[in-house]
């Protein structure tokens, strides 16, 4: 797989039809992936392709990283569920489709508690969304790496992230608030969930406005409450459930929850999951006469 | 000085005194699934069992959101006082001596020229006590920037693990002497045979030379050099590594509160952010990630150590265990050592 | 406990209106003991609070030599100039300082002074302007180029009729190319080059320059055709700042922090910083 990947990506820098390949490569000490970016074909062997990869590269796409796009079009390494997000990033005019090609790789899930990684995939290792995944053979790609995977997600969503929300729903709304409180107030306004969003694409995000000051910027209960549920509410009917917001967090806020919660909201209001159509707007930015009002109280 | 002994048991006793006398007890514990340094109430909270908690133990000495100072507005003019602390007493058990090393550097910047007394009340009323590294992770780099994990910089009190989960326990300063003699009936006279556990073998990273990466940086000719953005090209501009880091120390200052009264706030602030030198006219000297992230590295290895006398980095390793990218402070530090 | 982060509370006795967006207010101490024994020096700059808003940092525009107030010049733009500019006379203002280092005019004495500026960057030249001229005897020939967008955004239009009275002051006024009105009597170009038309002197001279970065990279190479030296000319560099103190981390040029050992740089100085502002 990973000599296939290598040699497309030659293949693209050898005919100019890419200047750079982003995607996986290992760390000096080879024990963890990180981001590169090939722009010569003689580095091609630096790209790699493991359970490992679990960054979502489709983050160096947007327009938060103007050198990325000096570089010139790009190819991406993309697995289905960072496809997803590619997806919601065209529907929402940030890329257009022929400026990118997706080298989409089939997977077989992805692997969060490195600590136990002994080379092998299993259950236990892989976060939520692998457990639920309907895209592990790349939906939308212009080259697709690897064999067919034959996985069939479960029908309702198994997995931590679904139980608790599960758990929390059965809660009175005074328990839910605890719950959130309590992990809100860890916050430490780092914005690391924001900055490894790739939806998370504003030029100046509100956190950063201050005339009015919209968002109190102090780490305080008042101002944790008020970024955490802005972002919240601006990923409704957009987030793909890539995850880096909740792995990038240094005080593991479960954002996941907050993010899956709402994601299946906007299922049941409006019949609409994010990236599996790059043609299809988030439902809550277009305006539909067959709405329905319901939510409405 | 002498060293005594700490048994475990006699932690516990320590910690329950302590409280009942009103200080604050902050050691290893578990946080929403990981170690971090938090206050505990009891002995059982601790964890024992850990590398290095996920946060470095600043909070305590400068707090995230601090106030300096509240004001009314009225129709005759404002009304302002200035915030007074009385910090208590804080005892930071289970420090790594990284960390410890890291309070010289913050008392540093701290206290040229202008003095912050809201850092200084906090600093004098913590006592730093270390416990020597046994284990180390791959993101542990302190022998590389000259530190040891039995250093005692920095460090009231350094305590060494025995076999038997006990401690031997050395006082390093006066302070650390003083409050050991206050507890003198918890540290007990050393036994005649006690197995201090091994510390851990930190390998200093061969490829590093942390002068040469001084030298190299000193030089304003390599300010522009192309390596700059290459190395920080997957640098994605969050505050993880600045706000984990025991020695950055950049805040905001700012108000907050109603049309008629408020408070001015100090809050940690990062110079990864873009907006952290962003002029009003619209210039901005960082503009792009990688100069941000330049001025960060710079100030490590460069600004700190000439500036300050005092250590930039500490090799804790945090910055590269909470970035979302791996982006490792020590592979620059080797792409930077290797240059000619 | 000794609070390096609480300001002085100051009584706006005086606002005027310099252009649009742009005014000067006159600050008067509260405190009748910070009153009496309040000193600076030219070039200092602080911190200015509008309570609830914020703190700002500029220049302290007015002259040491003017005792029993400091005055200063800003131009709304952002949340806390926008609240200062809120302020009406008897309002109070927080203020902090002085803080950085100053123009060493002593130094100066018997020399020429060639003062640049640009638009907004006028107040801290101003301010050594008063200095100077307070002190006429002390210096040689006084010469002033100053240049604005256009004939509305000039500031201190009062003094500059008033200096242009004077026998024994050079004032050049200029405007950018399109901000001229029908009877505008002074320059028309950007201030390098009408700098390099009115081709002072470098012979024992001393320039002091502040104005918007693009403008202070030219007129150094402006200055430099002319002959001037990089020890001859002094700046004063701006940076975003929040404490003014050396502690949060901001105003830093790579190991300058020019809250501390600035904001008063001689063009040699800045030549050898890190190209970082």
């Amino acid at each position: 797989m990973e000599n296939t990947l290598r040699q497309k990506a030659r293949e693209l820098l050898e005919k100019g039809e890419v200047k750079v390949v982003i995607g996986y490569g290992w760390n000096k000490r080879k024990t963890h992936t990180t981001p590169v970016f090939i722009t010569k074909p003689q580095d091609v062997e630096k790209l790699i392709f493991n359970p490992l990869c679990v960054n979502n590269l489709s983050l160096y796409l947007t327009r938060k990283f103007p050198d990325i796009k000096a570089l010139g079009k790009p190819a991406i390494v993309a697995k289905g569920c960072d496809i997803k997000t590619i997806a919601v990033l065209i529907s929402e005019s940030q890329l257009k489709r022929e400026d990118v090609v997706i080298l989409g790789m089939s997977c077989n899930g992805v692997v969060y508690k490195q600590e136990l990684w002994k080379g092998e995939l299993k259950p236990e290792i892989m976060p939520t969304k692998c457990h639920n995944c309907d895209v592990r053979n790349p939906h939308i790609a212009d080259i697709i790496i690897g064999e067919k995977v034959n996985f069939t997600p479960p029908d309702t969503p198994a997995g931590m992230v679904f139980d608790k929300i599960r758990e929390l729903d059965k809660k009175s709304n005074s328990e839910r608030w605890d719950f959130w409180i309590e992990h809100f107030n860890r916050c430490i306004k780092c914005y690391a969930c924001r900055q490894v969003c790739p939806l998370c694409y504003c030029e100046r995000c509100i956190a950063e406005k201050n005339m009015p000051q919209w968002i109190e910027t102090s780490a305080h209960p008042r101002g944790n409450l008020a970024w955490n549920l802005k972002r919240a509410m601006d990923l409704t009917g957009r987030c793909t459930f890539c995850g880096e917001c909740e792995r990038a967090c240094p005080v593991n806020i479960p954002l996941n929850l907050v993010n899956q919660k709402l994601a299946l909201v906007v299922k049941d209001a409006f019949g609409h999951k994010a990236g599996y159509d790059e043609k299809v707007h988030p439902p809550m930015i277009v305006f539909n006469m067959e709405d329905t009002e319901d939510f409405i109280k | 000085m002498t060293t005594k002994f700490l048994k475990k048991e006699n932690l516990g006793k320590l910690i329950d005194t302590l409280i009942g006398e009103g200080s604050i007890f902050v050691a290893p514990r578990m946080g929403a699934r990981q170690v971090v340094y938090a206050p505990v109430s009891k002995f059982e909270e601790i964890v024992f069992d850990y590398i290095i908690p996920i946060n470095s133990f600043k909070e305590f000495l400068f707090p995230q959101t601090e106030t300096v100072a509240a004001f009314s507005i009225h129709k005759e003019g404002v009304d302002l006082r200035g915030v007074e602390i009385e910090p208590k007493e804080t005892v930071i058990f289970g420090s790594r001596p990284c960390d410890a090393a890291s309070v010289a550097s913050l008392r540093a910047v701290f206290n040229w020229d202008f003095k912050d007394e809201f850092y200084n009340r906090r600093e004098d009323k913590a006592v730093v006590m270390t416990v020597a590294c046994t284990k180390a992770d791959d993101s542990c780099f302190c022998t590389t920037v000259n530190l040891t994990p039995d250093s005692q910089k920095g460090s009231d009190i350094l305590l060494q693990e025995t076999s038997g989960g006990d401690y031997a326990v050395e006082a390093i300063t006066e302070k650390g002497k003083g409050f050991m003699d206050r507890f003198n009936n918890f540290f007990e006279p050393l036994p005649t045979a006690y197995s201090p556990l091994p510390t851990v073998d930190i390998k200093p990273i061969a490829g590093v030379d942390v002068q040469k990466v001084k030298e190299w940086l000193k030089d304003t000719k390599h300010y522009e050099n192309p390596l700059w953005q290459e190395l920080a090209r997957k640098c994605i501009g969050c505050g993880a590594c600045t706000f984990a880091c025991p020695t950055c120390h950049c805040f905001d200052i700012v108000d907050e509160g109603s049309a008629f009264e408020g408070e001015r706030i100090k809050n940690w602030d990062a110079c990864q952010f873009e907006f952290f030198t962003l002029h009003t006219s619209g210039h901005n000297p960082r503009d792009t990630q990688y100069k941000r992230w330049r001025n960060r590295f710079m100030c490590k290895f460069n600004f700190y150590p000439n500036k300050f006398s005092s250590r930039g980095c500490v090799g804790c390793g945090r910055c590269i265990r909470v970035c979302p990218v791996r982006l490792d402070i020590t592979e620059v530090m080797e792409e930077i050592s290797s240059l000619r | 406990m000794d609070n390096i982060y609480l300001p002085y509370l100051a009584t706006i006795e005086d606002i005027y209106e310099e252009a649009p967006d742009v005014r000067t207010c006159r600050l008067v101490f509260k405190d009748p003991k910070v009153r009496d024994t309040f000193d600076f020096k030219t070039g200092q700059f602080a911190l200015y609070s509008a309570f609830g808003l914020g703190e700002s940092t500029f220049c302290i525009a007015s002259s040491p030599t003017h005792k029993g107030y400091i005055q200063c010049t800003f131009r709304k733009s952002g949340r806390v100039t926008g609240g200062l500019s809120d302020l009406g006379i008897g309002d109070t203002m927080g203020f902090r300082g002085p803080y950085g280092n100053w123009f060493p005019i002593d130094k100066w004495k018997g020399k020429n002074i060639l003062f640049i500026a640009g638009g907004i960057g006028f107040p801290p030249v101003r301010s050594v302007i008063w200095n100077c001229l307070d002190r006429r005897k002390d210096f040689g020939d006084i010469t002033i180029v100053y240049g604005a967008k256009s004939v509305a955004d000039l500031v201190y239009k009062n003094e500059l009729a008033q200096w242009s009275r004077m026998s024994d002051v050079k004032l050049v006024q200029a405007v950018d190319p399109g901000g001229e009105t029908p009877d505008w009597k002074g320059k028309i170009g950007f201030v390098p080059t009408v700098l390099e038309q009115a081709a002072p002197s470098p012979n024992n001279a001393i320039a002091v320059t502040c104005g918007p970065p693009i403008m202070i990279k030219f007129v150094l190479q402006a200055l430099n055709k002319l002959g001037f030296s990089d020890e001859q000319v002094y700046t004063t560099l701006e940076n975003k700042m929040k404490c003014g103190v050396g502690k949060c981390g901001r105003c830093n040029v790579g190991d300058i922090y020019i809250c501390k050992e600035g904001p008063v740089y001689t063009a040699a100085e800045v030549k050898r910083m890190y190209n970082d502002f």
